[in-house]
């Protein structure tokens, strides 16, 4: 599947900001099933300064700041990516959840010790014990692990509610699982953290995702998001996406940008800035398929 | 040695300690150790008295210098002094290398440490560190994995915290990587020390501390990353709120670094630069003296006041070091010293040459089993936190406390170690009622140069009262000593004062001043001046009040009308027929003054006296320094609160006029006339012709005569009185009170003085010569100059002096709207930075 994907972020200062440095995860990492054919970082007006490098994680970041004044701040993205289907990881369907957290502690394999990054409490990830307890329903002992994890994602998204008004991007976890409502970010947050407290390693992905429009009505240009999801360990350097939003494993519509340990890592755009005074942030993302 | 001394020294021993301690001072047999002998000898010869008097000399000069650790708080409170015992702890150069030997391979140690944690992280592959360790550690932080320089060890100096167990071992209690504190109380109690030392103990051959700063400063030199003959270096302080402010002052000074905050640093395209009167200037070298996870807000979150966004990317594109490297600061974290003999011989190939104390990780769980079976006689403390932070101590628990703790631990083992109890040394402590037994915590520092690390001869003894466990912070325990190396050669005697290698870096004042400290200094000068005139407006009204007869209520309208317009009192007072009021009015007046939270009041002008001179204490002179101080604790030390009256307005007020004036006369004797001291007086002259000028307006002369008593406190507030009655005598006119207020230039206290003060200043603004028009702050100046100079005789004499209010408004306007234009264009770099996050995660 061949997809241009453009996100467009706007800041629209009330006055002029004096001085802005700013990061971006915005350029798609290259792993297997994904081929970047061209990416391209507009900015407008011209930072004074860009670079980019590779975090700690492998993403690459955009850095660049300004030194003259703005008022109004365009970064737009626009990448064609081509995506292959993954096939499931084998030793998902045949591992017990058990095996994975105990293999992770002899570390048998280098991927394994590569997982640990992912086994503990982040920044913005701690689980609790009643997180635990809920999770625990679905890994029962044996369970391979790939069905667990399925179970576990049908669970989240039937009892929990997509609101887009009930959480902001600062409301904790442990917050969102009281109030068994959030956004995507919230329940890849929250599946995270059920992993995690059972021991199994679990990543924050930040990408896309394809809509298809309803039934005879036209796709809207623009009308897309960011999203997120996590990707769980299955042992022997296996990685399994899967969408809790939408109760699905991950295939072709969904478009990977950079993943960390939760949202903290991996932004889409962040920055610190002088003046501006109040300001609104406008964001659109369109994915199109490509023929 | 004299041993005819030694039988003598055996029997009068200065203190005894519990057995199951180290005595620092006596052997187990109850001879002097032989270092000590000296010493022991010297202090049999001065007399207790004289002992007493200097040490209390020495509280004193502490005092004075504004050591403390924690710097006057907005409260005033909160500073706590810093105490020092005069006497020394001993010990031998012999022993001191051995301990040298121990920390240095320590160094080496932590910093192939650091390398791998912040780069190929092997030992956590190869199983000599559990993954937990840096995985689930918050101060392992991603950001820095990128920004070593492969040219330098990432730590070029640490601290060490000591301790000595009954066995006369010594072990690390701690040690620190990240802004190692406390290398300038060391020397300053060494400074104090010395001097209040009595003359008996000077032929003792101590070590001197100066060479270890001088190697310091070139190991920082040596980091500069372009080349350049003058390396320009900063010292990144956490600001005056931080309790090492004091020691951020003392050793910027010390080293010659100029200090700054995270908001004097600018990063423009990858270089980083310090805003300055005369436009940014680039930094080289930062020496972080703060948390390293606050360095850059871009990257690592947080609005700490010593962050510099992009800071890390700058140092990314080598323009800048910043020592030590952000990242050291993680070994310090006490988990590690769990694993220290293992790395050790992993890293370095030898055995760890000094022990830390005996510590187990309770991720492990064998290590967990044997903390749990001893716990009673183990320290619990979180894994992860550097600088100490919580000590659970099991043994004095109850045992639901006990349990409790235990199920913290257990949901969470690796986040916990446990630690040993060390029963620290025996050291003589000097109190009023005579030598007792302290114990001793040693504070020691290295630093590396030319590919070696050296110990200072010399640290910081913190006393703990009794031998249970002691927190790291310097406020912790009863006070501090000093540590004496003996010299087993003679020393110099240089003082330390003026080293005599290491020569002052010449400063370039003007070049390297912060646009912060103007902005404080010009406040620092507003609030004296306001001050004053409070003061003589609040003196005048309560001298009136007291007075039970003649009292002129045009006088009283008349204050009361001036200080309700400073905010000193209600608006309320100043109506009609004001006789009715008089008896409230003198209730009010004195719960006004004394009133800190009165905004506006006299008691909160005084408080922003010290909060202002606290912030510029690295750019006024000492003495000055403490003036205000004295000043403002005068102020707030004069009457019970509940209890003062008028008469106590009255002397309060009296003894402040008398004080800040000699704040004035230091300044106006003894400050350097740079643009510190112009911003200053730019700030004073701007006060006194506003509140002049505001003064006379709220004398109504549009109300037709004014009365002769009214004209006499006219006189008194603007302090003319012997001008007056020398060109006057007792003939009080309007005209002749207006034009010494007003236009006479020959009078300090008069506008026309104060504003031809301001356009000299603001002619000598940096950057203002290259100009080709008036700037808008000349212009301003020149506005009130105009109205004031184009008064004519006719105008002060007129019977309604229309002209002279039309100037009066015209020099309050433009005073208020010269404030302003300062420091927009001066002052006010920058605002405070904040963070905008594209927080779009939500499609169905």
């Amino acid at each position: 599947m061949k997809y241009r994907v453009t996100h467009k972020t706007t800041y629209d200062g009330h006055e002029t900001v004096s001085i802005g440095h700013n990061q971006a995860w915005l350029e798609f990492r290259s792993i297997d099933r994904q081929q970047v054919e061209s990416f391209r970082l507009t900015i407008e007006p011209e930072p004074s300064i860009r670079t980019r490098r590779v975090d700690a994680f492998g993403n690459p970041v955009q850095v660049f700041s300004f030194n003259e004044g703005y008022q109004r701040l365009d970064v737009i993205s626009t990448t064609i990516v081509t995506v292959r289907d993954s096939e499931f990881p084998r030793t998902a369907t045949t591992t017990a959840w058990e095996e994975v957290a105990a293999a992770l502690r002899r570390k048998d394999t280098p991927q394994d010790r590569d997982a640990l990054e992912f086994a503990f409490p982040s920044h913005r990830i701690t689980s609790s014990k009643a997180m635990k307890e809920y999770a625990i329903e679905s890994f029962k002992p044996g369970r391979p692990v790939i069905e667990a994890v399925e179970e576990l994602t049908r669970r989240i998204h039937a009892d929990f509610v997509f609101d887009s008004r009930a959480t902001t991007v600062n409301t904790p976890v442990q917050e969102v699982f009281r109030l068994r409502r959030g956004v995507c970010q919230d329940f890849a947050h929250l599946q995270i953290a059920m992993l995690r407290s059972l021991g199994i390693p679990a990543r924050y992905i930040s990408g896309y995702l394809r809509t298809i429009p309803p039934e005879g009505q036209p796709r809207l240009v623009g009308a897309d998001a960011s999203h997120a999801w996590l990707s769980v360990y299955c042992g022997n350097g296996a990685w399994l996406d899967v969408d809790p939003t939408n109760d699905t494993f991950c295939s072709t519509d969904h478009i990977t940008l950079a993943w960390g340990r939760d949202y903290s890592d991996v932004p889409p755009l962040t920055g610190v800035f002088v003046g501006g005074g109040q300001h609104r942030l406008l964001v659109s993302v369109d994915v199109m398929p490509l023929p | 040695m004299a041993t005819g001394l030694t039988p003598n020294l055996r029997t009068d021993r200065i203190f005894e300690c519990p057995s199951f301690v180290y005595n620092e001072v006596y052997q187990v047999d109850g001879q002097p150790r032989p270092h000590w002998l000296k010493f022991l000898h010297a202090l049999k010869t001065a007399a207790p008295s004289e002992f007493a008097r200097r040490n209390g000399q020495a509280d004193r000069m502490l005092r004075e210098n504004g050591v403390n650790y924690h710097s006057a708080t907005d409260s005033g409170e909160g500073a706590r002094p810093w105490r020092l015992d005069l006497l020394p702890m001993l010990m031998t150069a012999a022993d001191w290398s051995q301990i040298e030997l121990g920390l240095s391979q320590r160094a080496r140690l932590l910093n192939l440490l650091i390398a791998d944690i912040y780069g190929p992280r092997t030992l956590i592959d190869d199983g000599t560190l559990p993954p937990e360790v840096l995985y689930a550690n918050p101060e392992f932080l991603r950001p820095f994995c990128d920004i070593r320089r492969p040219d330098l060890s990432p730590m070029f100096f640490y601290a060490a915290e000591l301790a000595r167990s009954v066995d006369g071992q010594w072990w690390v209690m701690a040690y620190r990587a990240e802004a190692p504190a406390v290398p300038g109380f060391a020397l300053e109690n060494r400074i104090v020390s010395s001097r209040s030392m009595p003359s008996a103990f000077k032929q003792i051959q101590v070590e001197r501390l100066a060479p270890f700063f001088a190697r310091l400063q070139n190991s920082v030199r040596r980091r500069v990353p372009r080349p350049t003959d003058s390396p320009r270096i900063v010292l990144l302080s956490s600001g005056s709120a931080h309790p090492y402010y004091f020691e951020d002052v003392y050793l910027a000074r010390y080293l010659g670094y100029t200090m700054v905050e995270g908001g004097d640093l600018a990063v423009r395209n990858d270089v980083v630069f310090m805003k300055t009167l005369s436009g940014l200037v680039q930094v080289d070298i930062v020496m972080a003296r703060c948390a390293e996870s606050g360095l850059d807000p871009l990257e690592l979150g947080g609005y700490a006041a010593h962050g510099v966004p992009g800071l890390l990317n700058a140092m990314r594109a080598g323009n800048v070091t910043i020592a030590n490297t952000p990242g050291c600061g993680i070994v310090g974290a006490p988990v590690f010293m769990a694993f220290l003999p293992q790395l050790c011989q992993r890293l370095l190939g030898e055995p760890l040459m000094m022990p830390s104390i005996s510590t187990w990780w309770c991720g492990d769980p064998i290590s967990f089993q044997h903390v749990v079976s001893r716990a009673a006689d183990l320290v619990l403390k979180p894994a992860f936190q550097k600088s100490g932070g919580e000590e659970l101590i099991i043994g004095e628990m109850s045992p639901e406390q006990r349990e409790k703790t235990l199920a913290r631990v257990r949901a969470e083992p690796y986040a916990w170690i446990a630690q040993e109890k060390v029963a620290r040394s025996g050291i003589p402590v000097w109190s009023e009622s005579g030598i007792r037994c302290g114990h001793a915590a040693v504070r020691a520092f290295l630093v590396e140069d030319e590919n070696a690390w050296h110990l200072m001869p010399g640290g910081l003894i913190r006393v703990a009262p009794d031998t249970g466990p002691m927190q790291l912070s310097v406020a912790a325990g009863e006070g501090s000593k000093d540590l004496w190396v003996l010299a087993d050669r003679k020393v110099d005697p240089v003082s330390l004062l003026t080293p005599r290698d290491l020569p002052a870096e010449l400063r370039r004042t003007s070049a390297l001043f912060p646009s912060r400290v103007a902005d404080n200094l010009f406040w620092l000068g507003r609030s004296l001046d306001r001050c004053d005139f409070l003061s003589r407006l609040v003196r005048a009204l309560a001298d009136r009040l007291i007075g039970e007869s003649n009292v002129d209520l045009t006088e009283i309208r008349f204050l009361a009308r001036a200080l309700s317009e400073m905010g000193q009192l209600e608006p309320g007072f100043v109506v009609d027929g004001m006789e009715s009021q008089l008896p409230s009015l003198a209730e009010a007046l004195p719960i006004a003054v004394y009133d800190p939270n009165e905004y506006g009041g006299l008691a909160r002008t005084v408080k922003d006296l010290t909060r202002l001179a606290s912030l510029v204490r690295d750019w006024i002179s000492p003495d000055t320094w403490h003036r205000i101080n004295v000043t403002a604790e005068s102020f707030r030390a004069s009457p019970v609160k509940e209890w003062h009256d008028l008469a106590d307005v009255v002397s309060s007020t009296n003894s402040l006029i008398g004080d800040l004036a000699s704040v004035s006369g230091l300044i106006s004797d003894g400050m350097n006339r740079g643009p510190s001291w112009r911003f200053l007086e730019l700030g004073r002259s701007i006060e006194r012709a506003g509140a002049t000028a505001r003064m006379l307006i709220s004398a109504e002369l549009k109300r037709g005569p004014v009365s002769p008593a009214l004209l006499k406190t006219m006189v008194e507030i603007l302090d003319v009185r012997m001008t007056y009655r020398f060109r006057y005598r007792e003939n009080l006119q309007r005209n002749a009170v207006l034009d010494l207020a007003i236009t006479d230039d020959t009078n300090p206290r008069s506008l026309a003085y104060q504003i031809d003060r301001l356009v000299s200043h603001v002619d000598r603004l940096p950057g203002y010569e290259a100009r080709p028009l008036r700037s808008e702050e000349m212009r301003l100046v020149m506005e009130a100059a105009h109205a004031v100079r184009m008064l004519t005789a006719e105008d002060l004499s007129a019977s309604t002096p229309r002209n002279v209010l039309v100037a009066l408004k015209t020099v309050d306007d433009s005073m208020t709207k010269l404030s302003d234009t300062l420091t927009n264009k001066y002052l006010v770099h920058s605002g405070v930075p904040r963070q905008f996050t594209d927080n779009s995660g939500g499609t169905p």
